[in-house]
């Protein structure tokens, strides 16, 4: 080795898999030159629980329940995704009643999520106060969804061809005036995020996806359209009511006038996205035709018609984090599914992590890791460090360093 | 983005290329809503020796979304399709194209994409891994999703002898 | 701006907190402890906030409308009831039931509902709290 390989050599340090400042298992290698960092690279699979391959020995209405927990954040995108490529597969219709109901559920889980989100994103960069404020709201969004599907986190609402329970009347003015507090308390959320110096000094200019890259590095949801891709499932497909109802796809150009891909934008993004979200509930009620929540109540009967059917289909939704796709084949022979396959949105968007990583500081990478809001145990459906010799950053010293690098820029 | 095409234009377009390569193209149309817009999903085969022909002929008409690709063990044939999202930025004209490969079990390999769909990769390499399929060219072959200790040739998905039925069998039993 | 916070959390010295103080105001240093004493009547727990209408907890059972057709056992996704053949009636294990309701909707005879217990928590899986027969 020549004497100058030796001076410029680069540190290499792994992060994870246990929380790397994320509440998820993902393990990084970075490649780092002083505090730069110069090359990333990712290993998944940390709670690969083989949910694709326990379907086959479950029938669809239980693949439902095994579907919802892929995720405890996004449990109406994965049942809901999967019911859409059965449908598909199996030709089945929905009624008018619940594609809309379908839309009110799947709008009020992205505003449990993008708040949830929000209040994370302020915890990484050291400003709690924020964190508490977003659980808050959040807490009010988890009552309604409780008020409406009957529990909390596991909704258990979406059933083959409709869905289990029905908006009735005297449901609405609680939901109304639920509404209205999300309103209110939207625009002192968005003072905070948009107007507040230290959240702008930490996100502006990190953590930046270009739009090319975004595009070929398929990603997707909130992290793709804040590089400016108009990519949303809502308004490219119709698919529940949302072919009705008037939804436009945003991205921060609507505010700011430009689109930058950096952390800010994403902000920016998911803050728009809770607006718009409160506006499509309010609309969904307002149209809300009358008729059918299940267009077949009788399961041993629905069963028995999937079971003689062969065929496969593409169920496609907007989660929170962006496009979940299941893809379902039938044999048949049987009623449980031949083959399943999941994609959950965090699995496209590990990819653009390393152009967004590449050149960023140490104390960036909580931030920056967290602005794509990534699901570990939605992507993965087991974890060997093999050198235990090898220094690790625990989650608490990243949390400290980032909390630091906030302090330093306030001063 | 270059201009919007329709389902019919998609499957024309792959025709007048490969011809005879491309079979069961079929366009299925699904209504959605109270205003019953449609929605389109494009299927066909696409012979393995043209595969990535195709996908660089899609690339000239429209840089498409690679959703993702999945698998099938059907008997002596691995099936893998790959799902594409076409006119993504148009209100409700977005096309799911799903283009299927047939793999005999006799020799699994299939060119990679990657190099032109540079998000194809972990996708390909999660195929490598369950299915037991190889993908000529794929700049990381290293496992995603399985860890490092699991045995060489036993592949999750497949349904044959090389599948993980020996490693499950005690599964379900529960004390009650 | 810079303490746009600020004024939110000056106003929050002088409102109830947002959450309820379950089970206990502080936590008890030792919680068996705790617990005995409840059930003496020495101390007293903070109730939780009742569930809303239409919550999904413990389940409960009408022996006498089922009519042992095991739908309710093809229809479970975690396996959590158990037929038995000789008086044609199920055995519902709680600890392994997900509370999704899917056994209410397929039950011919609605034999089948769900309660508002939800404080479930037990050491042993089998006990008899646990199992709804």
């Amino acid at each position: 080795m020549s004497e100058e390989a030796i001076t410029k050599t680069s540190y290499h340090i792994p992060v994870g898999p246990i929380h790397p400042a994320l509440k998820e298992p993902v393990y990084f290698e970075f490649e780092l030159s002083g505090e730069k960092i110069i090359d990333v690279n990712v290993k998944l699979g940390h709670v690969h629980r083989g949910v694709e391959w326990a379907s086959r020995k479950r029938n669809p209405i239980q693949v439902l329940y095994l579907a919802e927990r892929i995720c405890g954040i996004c449990s109406y995108c994965h049942p809901a995704a999967f019911t859409l490529a059965v449908e598909n597969a199996c030709d089945i219709e929905v009624p008018e009643r619940a594609d809309y109901l379908r839309v009110v559920q799947a709008e009020l889980e992205r505003i449990c999520s993008h708040i949830l989100w929000a209040g994370v994103a302020a915890h990484e960069i050291g400003f709690d106060t924020v964190l508490y404020f977003t659980w808050q709201i959040r807490e009010k969004a988890l009552d309604l969804t409780e008020f409406l599907t009957g529990n909390r986190v596991t909704k258990g609402i979406m059933t083959i061809g409709g869905i289990r329970r029905d908006i009735t009347p005297d449901m609405l003015p609680r939901i109304k005036r639920d509404m209205q507090f999300f309103k209110d308390n939207f625009e002192k959320l968005r003072h905070i995020f948009l107007d507040d110096k230290t959240v702008k000094m930490r996100s502006q200019n990190a953590g930046i996806l270009t739009k090319d890259d975004a595009i070929k590095l398929c990603a997707v949801g909130p992290t793709t359209r804040a590089s400016g891709v108009k990519k949303d499932v809502r308004t490219g497909e119709s698919y529940f009511a949302y072919g009705d109802l008037d939804v436009k796809c945003i991205t921060p150009k609507d505010l700011t006038g430009t689109v930058n891909g950096d952390v800010y934008d994403r902000i920016i993004q998911r803050l728009l996205e809770v607006k718009q979200s409160i506006e499509l509930i309010e609309q969904c009620i307002d149209e809300m035709p009358a008729g059918d929540i299940v267009s077949e109540p009788k399961i041993p009967k629905l069963m028995n018609q999937i079971k003689k059917i062969e065929g496969e289909g593409v169920g496609r939704h907007e989660a929170p984090r962006g496009e979940v796709i299941h893809y379902v084949k039938f044999d048949g022979k049987s009623e449980n599914p031949y083959t399943w396959k999941v994609r959950a949105p965090t699995y496209n968007n590990i990819l653009p992590w390393i152009p967004m990583l590449k050149g960023e500081q140490i104390a960036d990478i909580p931030i920056v890791a967290a602005s794509t809001d990534p699901c570990m145990s939605c992507t993965n459906r087991v974890a060997i460090v093999k050198d235990s010799k090898r220094y690790e950053l625990t989650k608490e010293q990243l949390h400290k360093l980032s909390v630091e690098k906030t302090r330093r820029l306030m001063k | 983005m270059k201009k919007k095409v329709t389902p019919e234009e998609v499957v024309k377009y792959f025709k007048d290329e490969f011809k005879t390569k491309i079979k069961g193209a079929k366009i299925v149309k699904r209504k959605f809503g109270s205003k019953k817009k449609e929605s389109y999903y494009v299927w066909m085969k696409v012979d393995r020796t043209v595969f990535k022909d195709s996908i660089e002929h899609l690339i000239k008409l429209q840089y498409p979304h690679l959703a993702v690709a999945s698998g099938n063990d059907i008997g002596k044939i691995i099936e893998i399709i790959y799902h594409f999202t076409l006119n993504y930025d148009q209100p409700l004209e977005e096309i799911i194209l799903n283009i299927s490969v047939e793999l005999p079990k006799t020799d699994p390999t299939i060119d990679t994409i990657s190099d032109i769909i540079p998000g194809a990769l972990i996708t390909e390499r999660e195929k490598m891994e369950m299915l037991g399929i190889t993908v000529k060219g794929i700049p990381d072959s290293s496992r995603v999703f399985l860890p490092d200790d699991f045995p060489e040739g036993v592949y999750p998905w497949r349904r044959d002898k090389t599948g993980p039925e020996k490693y499950y069998k005690n599964l379900h039993e529960v004390k009650k | 701006m810079r303490f746009s916070m600020l004024p939110s959390v000056f106003v929050q010295m002088f409102k109830k907190p947002w959450t309820n103080k379950f089970p206990a105001k502080y936590a008890p240093s030792n919680t068996t402890q705790f617990l005995k004493d409840v059930g003496e009547g020495k101390a007293e727990i903070i109730p939780p906030i009742p569930p809303e209408k239409g919550f999904r907890g413990k389940i409960k059972y009408d022996k006498e409308k089922c009519i042992g057709c095991q739908l309710c056992i093809k229809y479970c996704p975690c396996e959590a009831i158990e037929f038995k053949p000789k008086d044609k009636k199920i055995k519902i294990y709680l600890s392994r039931c997900c509370f999704c309701s899917q056994c209410n909707d397929v039950c011919p005879t609605n034999c089948l509902t769900m309660g508002e217990e939800f404080l479930l928590a037990d050491a042993d899986p089998y006990s008899k709290d646990l199992i709804v027969e």
